[in-house]
């Protein structure tokens, strides 16, 4: 890459807590996040394990100083909020106005968990009541938008929608505006909340597991869903020298391909994450070996891991390095996937740590490639962190140690 | 600045006939009702049997028109597929949320589910070009479909090797659609022929349209209609704002407004958003034609898309059709384009065009 791109400051609300703090601490405490949900309100609540936000929505609301109850706001824009305030703390407003930057979000279904529970008054008659407050909240940019006006800050902004690699794709596009000198500066991540649709759609494909999801492991038998949003602050190493910004860690490459073989389900060889994985590397210049670290798509389906497993093992062949899937903390957060895992990765760097794969007894049969299973000290320079969606979209970003 | 780009081919599913038409814009269709829906074209054509049966209206609208793109450019290998949309399959989203509602959350039909993620158009044509390169898909309202442009024009920028990009954009209209913003004033209270919907600039609100645009863009000129010299996205539009960046586009390439042979506005007969157009209609010279276009394609978060197709019909059949015209220009020739937008959100972009 060109210019050297660097992350200077963070943003996450997840399962494993409020903020950076709480969720590092999570991860090092081997805390998982998931449990029954007490929030999402579907006739499948009881049945299934989730990642969930321990925050209702007035909650939330109360955090960001709004007025609770049918405020406008959807779940989906509050969690965008609340990690974007992490985020801000990080930079002077008024130096991020006055030099220009962008604000990429990424999202799967807006504000869904609202307009679920709405449609009936959407659909009917009725003129008038708090409904029409969701009315334009339906659409991806939906958060993105509010998140402008909340903090009342004027970038150029962009939403990216291509399923689970979302955010990731955020970081991607951030990335390449700041090396085209559009932007000096990016936010870039996404934010899904839970919502009964995501959950059904899920469902109706069979691809939720009601036991905790087991990445990589040979009885998985589908994902844990989870909600959460995240940010990353991105600008050139110049920038952040300039301003005494402390970095965290370097965006040394990323690639982006497509499996072009099925709506749903990756290339069985796993052909595509192979592709995406050496485009990063070779974006980087760098080699397989020194890949220490991988944070995994790792759905716990049973194709992904498969497919995966197998483009780790063809990729990296005898210098297989450290990875895991940390899906079973959060569960799996779809468009905001991307984006917290990015994080996690960057405190793999500064942490010197590999996360385990938690959930894994039984090793893959076609696969040969072992997830780490504890929390492992390791000397890692540079981590990949894939994300994998629909429509056969993958990404993989390789951030190396500051 | 970046380098242009140029587009070598172009296709486009609207309500007008502009798919399967060998001249602009024959027979051109109207709607009473405040919406106007796309023209169907035979969609197997495009799309294999098995496949298109259970593919819903937008997929099929989306998939034929990217690859009927690629046809006519003859490309045959792509670099990379970009897309924008608004609402992405909205009838799918709507089958899944009213069965989910209706069936109580039991015996869901997943195919719904899997046609109303935003990228699945991208993911088939993905399949169906056999394209394994970049792939992304933008959902930005009233930019989606210039963010896809952007996005284009920054990898044909760093390219170093002659490359093809397929870059689109699709949005549908469903009556549902219809009836939720109908409550929020996007659409016209008293409803006009919708040919008729520029004379009625002095009520708020449109019409509700759809379509598709697909085009393939390549950082050579060799055999291109056009190229896309610069773009220009714009956040809560005043008229100031869109005049000032016209001007910097224009004197960046040392041009003056006289230079532009037509405008295509975006003008939807919203009296909120009129004002954006007026000193366009004001500044002109006796040089440029101001055109429109939104009385035959409705408001939808991707209408840039069909103003970009008209655009390269214009430079090909170098005549601009009267039922475009709403004020007549005196320069000869067709070269150079400006399309000025607005979305219904509050956005606005601008985009300059020249004849290869």
């Amino acid at each position: 890459m060109a210019e050297k791109i660097v992350v200077t400051s963070l943003g996450i609300l997840s399962a494993l807590g409020n903020g950076t703090d709480e969720n590092l601490q999570s991860l090092l405490s081997l805390k998982s996040g998931v449990h029954t949900p007490t929030l999402l309100q579907s006739i499948h609540a009881h049945e299934f394990l989730m990642g969930e936000v321990a925050y209702s929505n007035d909650e939330l609301s109360a955090m960001l100083g709004l007025p609770t109850g049918n405020n406008g706001y959807t779940r989906t824009s509050l969690l965008a909020l609340v990690a974007m305030q992490e985020v801000m703390k990080g930079i002077d407003k008024n130096l991020l106005q006055s030099e220009g930057f962008a604000y990429i979000n990424a999202n799967t279904v807006g504000g869904m968990c609202a307009v679920e529970d709405l449609y009936p008054e959407f659909i009917s008659d009725k003129q008038e009541g708090d409904f029409l407050k969701y009315v334009d909240t339906l659409d991806c940019a939906e958060s993105t938008q509010n998140v402008v006006d909340y903090f009342d800050i004027h970038p150029f902004t962009a939403t990216i929608s291509t399923a689970c690699s979302s955010s990731a794709n955020a970081i991607i596009l951030g990335a390449r505006m700041i090396q085209h000198g559009i932007v000096k500066r990016a936010i870039c991540g996404g934010c899904d909340a839970l919502s009964r649709f995501t959950l059904n759609g899920f469902h109706s494909l069979k691809n939720v597991d009601k036991q905790p999801c087991r990445p990589f492991d040979n009885t998985r038998f589908g994902l844990n869903l989870g909600e959460a949003a995240g940010y990353l602050l991105l600008e050139t190493e110049k920038s952040a020298k300039e301003r005494g910004a402390e970095i965290l860690a370097v965006l040394s490459g990323y690639g982006n391909t497509n499996d072009a073989y099925h709506p749903t389900a990756p290339s069985p060889n796993g052909d595509g994450a192979y592709n995406t994985m050496q485009l990063a590397l070779s974006n980087a210049g760098l080699q397989p070996q020194d890949i220490s670290y991988i944070n995994a798509h790792g759905t716990a389906t049973i194709n992904n891991d498969a497919a995966e497993g197998k483009a780790i093992e063809r990729l990296f062949e005898n210098n297989i390095p450290l990875f895991s899937s940390t899906k079973p903390y959060t569960g799996h957060t779809l468009a905001a996937a991307g984006s917290i895992e990015a994080i996690f990765s960057i405190w793999a760097l500064q942490q010197q740590k590999a996360w385990p794969n938690m959930n894994f007894t039984t090793p893959m049969e076609d696969v040969s490639v072992r997830p780490v299973t504890t929390l492992t000290d390791a000397a890692i320079n540079h981590v990949i962190s894939n994300s994998f969606g629909f429509g056969g979209n993958n990404v993989s970003l390789l951030f190396s140690k500051a | 600045m970046m380098k242009p780009v140029y587009i070598s081919a172009a296709a486009a599913l609207s309500p007008q006939n502009s798919f399967d038409a060998d001249t602009l814009l024959p027979d051109v269709i109207s709607s009473d009702n405040g919406k106007l829906f796309v023209k169907d074209t035979d969609y197997s054509k495009f799309i294999n049997p098995v496949a298109i049966r259970r593919m819903s209206r937008m997929l099929k609208i989306g998939i034929s028109t990217g690859i009927k793109a690629v046809q006519l450019s003859g490309a045959e290998k792509l670099d990379g597929i970009i897309t924008g949309t608004g609402r992405g399959s909205m009838r799918d989203m709507e089958l899944f949320l009213g069965d989910m509602i209706r069936l109580k959350e039991e015996a869901l039909n997943p195919t719904y589910f899997i046609q109303s993620t935003y990228n699945s158009v991208n993911g088939w044509l993905a399949m169906q070009t056999k394209c394994t390169g970049y792939n992304q898909t933008y959902v930005h309202r009233g930019h989606s479909f210039e963010m896809s442009l952007l996005d284009a024009k920054m990898l044909l920028h760093d390219a170093t090797e002659p490359q093809t990009y397929l870059v689109g954009c699709l949005d549908e209209m469903t009556d549902d659609y219809f009836i939720v913003k109908s409550k929020i004033g996007y659409w016209k209270k008293a409803l006009p022929n919708s040919l008729q919907l520029l004379q009625h600039s002095n009520t708020q609100g449109s019409i509700g349209g759809e379509g598709a645009a697909f085009f393939t863009i390549t950082n050579t000129s060799a055999n291109s209609i056009c190229s896309v010299e610069q773009l220009k996205m714009l956040q809560k539009p005043t008229a100031a704002f869109v005049q000032e960046n016209i001007d910097s586009i224009l004197s960046a390439h040392g041009m003056k407004l006289k230079d532009i042979d037509v405008v295509l506005c975006g003008m939807s007969g919203d009296a909120r958003f009129q004002p954006l157009y007026t000193p366009i209609l004001e500044n002109t010279t006796a040089h440029t034609t101001v055109a429109a276009f939104k009385h035959l394609c409705g408001e939808y978060d991707t209408s840039t898309g069909f103003a970009m197709w008209l655009a390269t019909k214009l430079f090909q059949e170098q005549s601009t059709p009267e039922v475009l015209i709403q004020k007549k220009g005196i320069n000869p020739a067709i070269n150079n384009i400006l399309i000025v937008n607005h979305y219904t959100l509050n956005s606005a972009s601008v985009v300059l065009m020249k004849k290869s």
